[in-house]
């Protein structure tokens, strides 16, 4: 049994923080994702239809984002870009970091959409008269955003959650608010079982507005929950 | 006059010589119906016709006008008077019925909506689909979807009109419903070429049937001679093995 007493009253005063830090959270989550989406559609693109050269430059960002921790890609932009002249606010080296990383996993998701295409629908493009950038506009993409929109939607939840690596960087997103506030009144479990618990509304409204976005504007194959 | 007019066409895929030397025409408001066995090439002759397989030798001529593959230019001016519907009609399948039709006259020809509009909607009513503008392909049957696509082909106001297998893979009950769509534009006077097993079908609507074998063409002929009298021992067989069906 837990021997416990849970005091919620102290950390009343409290969640106006808890609340700002979880829309920081959410500007990271969207912002990154946004920037990291563009990186994938590009990146996807030139996978599927560049020549060699290119290809291996985008083969090597891809390996490199995924084989290495998030948290490693975020200290080497903090410390090493500033060596070189290029001095990152936290917010701004973990916003990089993490949409460099989200771009590399979105080339990989993307990727497996793009060759998902149908060979058939662009022969039939093809002789319509379209031209391949045409199609690529009015025949794959669609496919392919509604093919990828659960598996990206999928991404950016995890994203969400994972902005929560910030406040290692003393970024006052949800969890860092959440140290902070600790860190004054020690009560501990109360504030972290609040802050999960607006993790969870945080992601279940996110997942339940893409959902609702994916079926009616992709008409994606998806479930609200 | 003879609108379209090939000679010596030939084709291959990677050493496999596919078309072996194809002489064609087909005058201006016929209907020529293309018959061989599983393989000998008639595919092959409709995709080198709209630029998707480049001959290797030969030359296709449309109203006189020499059609070079090597040029993007010839190959996209050929795509203005020549369209093509597929056996498995590959519709956009993010698009509903009309945006199917409206899309290449729009985007890329760059005609007005309105305009278009009007006119998909007249094609698709005259396919027999007024009441199913709004749906998407996946919510249509085989024979709906193809008839999109022959609506979609039109869009483009062809000159001649390729037709490859195009109730092949319906439903048998389905198949009478496209055929009749064709009779229509047969009647109307489209200039056609079309590939079909469809035996009583080709025979029906075309002007001239043309037999061929391993990627050459055999004999060619009215409907009456091809069917009922063939010269060559090539095609008394292919004809009465699939009569017997
Ligand atoms: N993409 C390809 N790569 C290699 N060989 C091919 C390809 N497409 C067709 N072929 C070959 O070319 C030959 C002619 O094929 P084609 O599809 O033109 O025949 P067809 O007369 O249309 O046959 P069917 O009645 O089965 O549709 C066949 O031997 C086939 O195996
Ligand atoms: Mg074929």
């Amino acid at each position: 049994m837990l021997d416990y007493t849970f005091q919620f009253g102290q950390i009343v005063p409290y969640l106006p923080r808890l609340l700002d830090g979880a829309v920081v959270a959410l500007e990271l989550a969207v912002l990154s994702f946004c920037g990291g989406l563009l990186l994938g559609t590009v990146g996807a693109a030139l996978l599927t239809f560049a020549g060699g050269v290119v290809r291996r430059i985008i083969g090597w960002y891809v390996s490199f984002f995924t084989n290495t921790p998030q948290l490693v890609q975020i200290y080497f932009l903090y410390f090493a870009l500033p060596d070189m002249g290029i001095v990152l606010s936290s917010f701004t080296a973990v916003l990089l970091g993490m949409t460099l990383n989200a771009g590399a996993y979105l080339t990989e998701i993307q990727r497996a959409g793009f060759e998902s295409r149908r060979q058939s629908e662009m022969e039939a493009a093809e002789v319509l008269g379209f031209s391949r950038v045409q199609q690529i506009r009015y025949v794959i993409l669609p496919h392919v955003a509604r093919v990828l929109f659960p598996p990206l939607s999928n991404h950016f939840i995890l994203m969400t959650l994972g902005t929560s690596m910030a406040a290692v960087f003393g970024v006052e997103e949800l969890t860092g608010q959440a140290l902070n506030i600790n860190s004054v009144t020690f009560r501990s479990l109360e504030i972290f079982s609040v802050t999960a618990l607006l993790y969870i509304a945080v992601t279940l409204v996110a997942s339940a507005l893409l959902a609702v976005i994916g079926t009616t504007v992709f008409r994606a194959r998806m479930r609200m929950f | 006059m003879p609108r379209l007019v090939i000679n010596g066409l030939e084709a291959r895929y990677g050493s496999l010589k596919v078309l072996d030397g194809i002489d064609l025409d087909v005058a201006s408001g016929d209907v020529v119906g293309l018959i061989g066995p599983s393989g000998s090439g008639k595919s092959t002759i409709l995709r080198t016709l709209v630029g998707l397989t480049p001959p290797a030798a030969g030359s296709v001529e449309i109203d006189g006008e020499h059609i070079d593959y090597a040029k993007p230019g010839d190959v996209r001016r050929l795509r203005d008077r020549l369209a093509i519907v597929f056996q498995q009609y590959n519709l956009f399948q993010n698009m509903t019925v009309l945006q199917n039709v409206m899309i290449a006259p729009t985007k890329i020809k760059k005609r007005a909506a309105a305009e278009v509009r009007e006119e998909a909607v007249r094609l698709l009513a005259k396919v027999g689909l007024a009441d199913k503008l709004d749906r998407y392909p996946d919510e249509l049957s085989g024979g709906q979807q193809q008839r999109v696509a022959i609506a979609r082909a039109l869009a483009l106001r062809p000159e001649i009109l390729l037709l490859d297998e195009v109730t092949a893979a319906l439903d048998p009950e389905l198949v009478s419903e496209v055929l009749d769509t064709i009779r229509v534009l047969a009647r109307e006077g489209m200039t056609m070429l079309i590939v079909s097993h469809e035996m009583g079908f080709i025979r029906e609507v075309s002007k001239e049937v043309v037999f061929m074998d391993a990627g050459r063409v055999v004999e060619r002929g009215t409907p009456a001679k091809i069917f009922d009298a063939p010269e060559e021992a090539r095609t008394r067989d292919f004809v009465s093995k699939i009569l017997r069906h």
